[in-house]
């Protein structure tokens, strides 16, 4: 076999001679094109799996961690809550409708494949700056993608993150996150259970999109590329998925299958090579038998990523029972194989076996690097010149920037309200749904502070795991468990490895602190285009409930008169990178001076002073503080008619990023007894000020609260058109 | 005496749970979940046409279903002087059938609308009746074409028969557009002649329990039971 072939694959001549080696013969094409798909970063986690083992996975509520289609954790009463984030980076730059659409798409199959019905999903994207038309039309396309997905299969798009910074020009991120609910004692799993069992094909049919999608994510962009790549990315239907998810949840719940697996990334090859590892069995399939759109060969339908299709194992004696539930639905089926005791995977085509393989070589085999990495320098402290900073110019900068506004225009093109058990929609700390038919709620978060972690990996990871946790606790939600999706550069630069293995022990020291494991997630590497690196973005998507929804905190403000008071402890001007980098204080990353250690101790006091005050009934609203501090957190409680007034020692405080921070509103006649509750626990506070009508006054000076308002939630539009 | 309802399934339907729930707990009468393919219908007070993406809005939104099996039983449920109510989707399938005046076209600004929006009473009828002259009611929308579109014709017609139900409206603190999606005359909901059949894209059903934002969705149901 030519080395070029072997290189287009994907794969190093390394790798290649350690398949050659073990199978001491050539490999035919088909096969090259398995270890092409199942051997890439996006399957197999090759850089990353050292690391990512070291995270904490398991507790007492978690019923299925990482190695499955999604996480599961137990929430009592036989309710469990399978979630699980996923990129869809690459795909979504090259074609922003269809690839952050599939996305979504994808990632609501990893859900129902457990036997779960997905009840919520998040976003997290990121773009570069808006003043290319280029990202115009990303974030135009792909929150169309996201919404045009959801709305037509009829999930609630419940909350996320929108960011816009330079180093997403030629890399915009789009991390789709999905939560489903599920029986405890009705999860499938991927494992199937009998020898002999049929394998069947459920979906759509099999064409030749996407093909080779898996190593193309695994790829560094060129942006002549662009267009070369565009036939790659898949095309998706979500009316089909609507029929597959009923479908498919009918056929588990009546009891008619054994197991099942969703053909995602690498298609038919990685879920049938994923069953036969699980299983410790062996596959053997008939590719004449795969329903095709278009006539294909062997090659292509083992590499196809076409959307909407799932693999099934069921008992013979189920055949006309599953045809039948499919058939209402209207879905294509087709008996293509069956789980044999062989521990190999064999695909046949024209009465020829094309891929003869040890199950063993593709999965156990799959190789494992440990990259070189630098851990970063250590900074210089550096005092900055805040004497020409007004008041006025950082209220102006934060509503001319889009990272700040209201961002309304993005999440009013998702529908957030069907199914009738939203409770929080997007805009807030947290979306928040309720389980159907009984009265816990479900909190979910997606957070990640970029800038932190390439200022101090570590450090930054801890801040980015505790506002995802702050954002749950404002709400009055027990945060619970963790999924992540690790989005990074190239691994073969030592200081990005390096800011990959330092983010995963923050995200490890934070996860054991709070007690949140990490049940499921995803790692998409290589997000560069040219020179151009990504900041590094680990996205962490948190889980929490509370079992009465009537407990539940607003992050809304609630009456005029009651009083404004501030937990947690404020980091300084000087360490507080996004007051320096968004008051143009701060250009360059190396200017900026390290964090400051973030105690996590101290986290979890604060925020067990907020469910307990919570629990009292003393909290009438709470968000959390992060960036744009005190004020960007006052200006998204605003509600109705209301404003607020607020005395600080120095005006810039009010723009700090804090540890613990929180915003919370009390009645006057809770006073005393919050007061003196913070002061039993040893939490400082600082009485702020108090809501007013139709203003905003800081200490003493009157800005104007309509024009304000306004710009807050009308300029996000105007700067994007 | 007990009242009767039903919800129709069409593949692709996705506020059909939401409505048989809303149904449920306001009735507190029998509700019939109908598949699209049945080709007959209870005896029932009301029928619901749920909102969602039959058929994946292939071709038009509401085409596809309108030729489903089940419709000349729901156009004869019509006929007999009993109520029907398409929600959203609903109420384009109902314009497809012809039950309705005008069609719904894309909204203005040619994106989804997924938001709270304030509607008011403009003519009575037996679906707004609990509804206060000027009340104005905050009731979420979830649609991609609401943008009600009729001829001069056709709108004299709905005026002079009173047949315009509710119509967009400013709500007190809300800077949201007074016509949220540019339907004409900020229609959001007409009837038949008769007044049995009403059409509306705003979705009750995702407003009247006490944990949803509002319940003002559910003097709708009050409505037709009182």
């Amino acid at each position: 076999m030519n080395e070029e072939l072997i290189l287009q694959h994907g794969l190093t001549l390394d790798e290649f001679q350690v398949i050659k080696k073990y199978l001491n013969r050539d490999l035919s094409i088909e096969e090259l094109g398995i270890f092409s798909a199942m051997w890439n970063e996006h399957c197999c986690y090759k850089t990353s799996k050292k690391w990512l083992k070291k995270l904490p996975t398991d507790n007492e509520i978690v019923i299925q961690g990482p190695g499955e289609n999604a996480g599961v954790i137990d929430l009592q009463d036989n309710d469990g809550i399978a979630f699980k984030i996923e990129s869809h980076n690459h795909p979504s730059y090259i074609e922003p409708f269809n690839g952050s659409a599939t996305g979504v798409g994808g990632i609501l199959r990893d859900i129902f494949t457990m036997g779960a019905r997905p009840i919520a999903t998040l976003d997290s994207i990121r773009f570069g700056l808006i003043e290319t038309e280029k990202t115009k039309y990303l974030l135009n396309g792909v929150v169309h993608g996201i919404g045009h997905y959801g709305n037509c299969i009829g999930i609630p798009n419940i909350g996320g993150e929108c960011e816009f910074e330079s180093t997403y020009d030629f890399n915009n991120l789009v991390n789709a996150m999905a939560v489903g609910h599920v029986q405890k004692d009705k999860i499938f799993y991927s494992k199937p259970k009998s020898i002999g069992g049929l394998i069947v094909y459920i979906g759509s049919k099999t064409g030749k999109d996407g093909i080779h999608g898996a190593s193309m994510a695994s790829d560094v962009f060129s942006e002549e590329d662009e267009d070369e790549k565009r036939p790659s990315v898949q095309v998706g239907d979500p009316f089909m998925e609507k029929l597959l998810m009923e479908g498919c949840l009918e056929l588990m719940s009546s009891g008619l299958i054994e197991s099942m697996q969703d053909m995602g990334a690498a298609g038919i090859t990685s879920s049938s090579v994923e069953m036969a590892s699980k299983g410790n069995v062996g596959v053997y399939i008939n590719l004449d038998k795969v329903p095709l759109r278009q006539p294909l060969s062997a090659y292509e339908i083992l590499l196809s990523e076409s959307q909407e299709r799932m693999l099934a194992v069921i008992d013979k004696k189920n055949n006309y029972k599953v045809r039948e539930i499919l058939q209402k639905w209207q879905i294509d089926y087709e008996v293509i194989g069956e789980i044999t005791d062989t521990k190999r995977v064999v695909f046949e085509s024209n009465n020829k076996k094309v891929v003869d393989l040890p199950v063993e070589i593709i999965v156990d085999d799959a190789p494992e690097y440990d990259r070189e990495f630098y851990i970063p320098r250590k900074r210089k402290s550096k005092d900055f010149d805040f004497s020409k900073i007004k008041l006025e110019d950082m209220i102006n900068n934060l509503l001319t920037d889009l990272n700040y506004l209201d961002k309304s225009w993005v999440f009013d093109q998702y529908d957030s309200t069907v199914m009738g058990d939203t409770i929080r929609e997007p805009g807030q700390s947290s979306g928040i749904v309720k389980i159907h038919g009984t009265q816990k709620v479900i909190g979910v978060s997606t957070d990640c502070n970029p800038l932190y972690i390439r200022i101090n990996p570590y450090e930054g990871m801890k801040y980015t795991v505790a506002e995802s946790y702050r954002n749950l606790i404002a709400c009055n939600i027990n945060p619970l468990a963790i999924t992540n999706n690790l989005n990074f550069a190239s691994p073969l630069d030592p200081n990005i490895m390096g800011e990959l293995v330092l983010s995963i022990h923050g995200l490890k020291t934070a996860a054991v602190k709070f007690n949140t494991p990490i049940v499921s997630g995803n790692v998409s590497l290589y997000n560069q285009t040219n020179e151009t690196p990504i900041k590094p973005t680990p996205v962490i998507g948190i889980v929490g409930s509370n079992m009465d929804l009537n407990k539940i905190n607003t992050n809304k403000f609630c009456e005029i008169g009651n009083k404004i008071l501030i937990l947690g402890k404020q980091l300084t001007k000087n360490c507080s990178p996004y007051l320096l980098q968004d008051q143009k204080i701060a250009f360059n990353i190396c200017e900026f001076n390290d964090l400051e250690v973030l105690d996590l101790d101290f986290e979890k006091k604060i925020a067990n002073c907020v469910l307990e005050l919570s629990d009292l009934k003393c909290i009438m609203s709470c968000n959390d503080i992060s960036r744009g501090g005190i004020f960007s957190a006052l200006l998204k409680m605003q509600y109705k008619d209301m404003g607020f007034r607020v005395k600080v020692p120095d005006p810039i405080d009010l723009f700090c990023e804090y540890s613990a921070g929180y915003v919370i509103e009390i009645r006057s006649k809770d006073f005393e007894e919050v007061t003196s509750f913070l002061t039993k626990k040893g939490a400082e506070y600082l009485e702020i000020g108090e809501i007013i009508k139709e203003g905003i006054e800081i200490n003493s000076k009157k800005f104007d609260y309509f024009d304000i308002m306004n710009k807050y939630r009308n300029n996000f539009e105007k700067i994007i058109s | 005496m007990s009242f009767k309802s039903a919800v129709i399934t069409f593949p692709g339907s996705n506020c059909d749970r939401d409505a048989l729930c809303y149904l449920k707990d306001l009735t507190k009468g029998k509700v019939h979940n109908i598949w699209h393919e049945e080709t007959s219908l209870p005896k029932v007070d009301l029928v619901i046409l749920p909102g969602g993406f039959s058929f994946g809005d292939y071709l038009r939104s509401g085409a596809m279903a309108s030729k489903s099996k089940i419709i000349d039983e729901v156009v004869k449920h019509a006929n007999d002087n009993r109520y029907l109510l398409g929600i959203c989707n609903g109420f384009q399938i109902l314009t497809e059938i012809g039950l309705l005046k005008g069609a719904l076209i894309r909204n203005k600004k040619l994106k989804f609308l997924g938001k709270n929006c304030f509607i008011k009473r403009k003519f009575k009828n037996n679906f707004n009746l609990s509804i206060k002259d000027n009340q104005t009611l905050q009731i979420p929308v979830a649609h991609n074409e609401g943008n009600f579109y009729c001829d001069t014709e056709t709108l004299n017609l709905l005026k002079n028969n009173e047949q315009i139900a509710f119509e967009y409206c400013k709500g007190e603190f809300s800077d949201t557009e007074e016509n949220i999606n540019g339907s004409i005359e900020a229609i959001a909901g007409i009837t038949n002649k008769k007044k049995n059949v009403l059409g509306m894209m705003p979705h009750p059903e995702r407003a009247y329990s006490d944990f949803h934002q509002s319940q003002d969705g559910r003097l709708i149901i009050e409505s037709l039971i009182s």
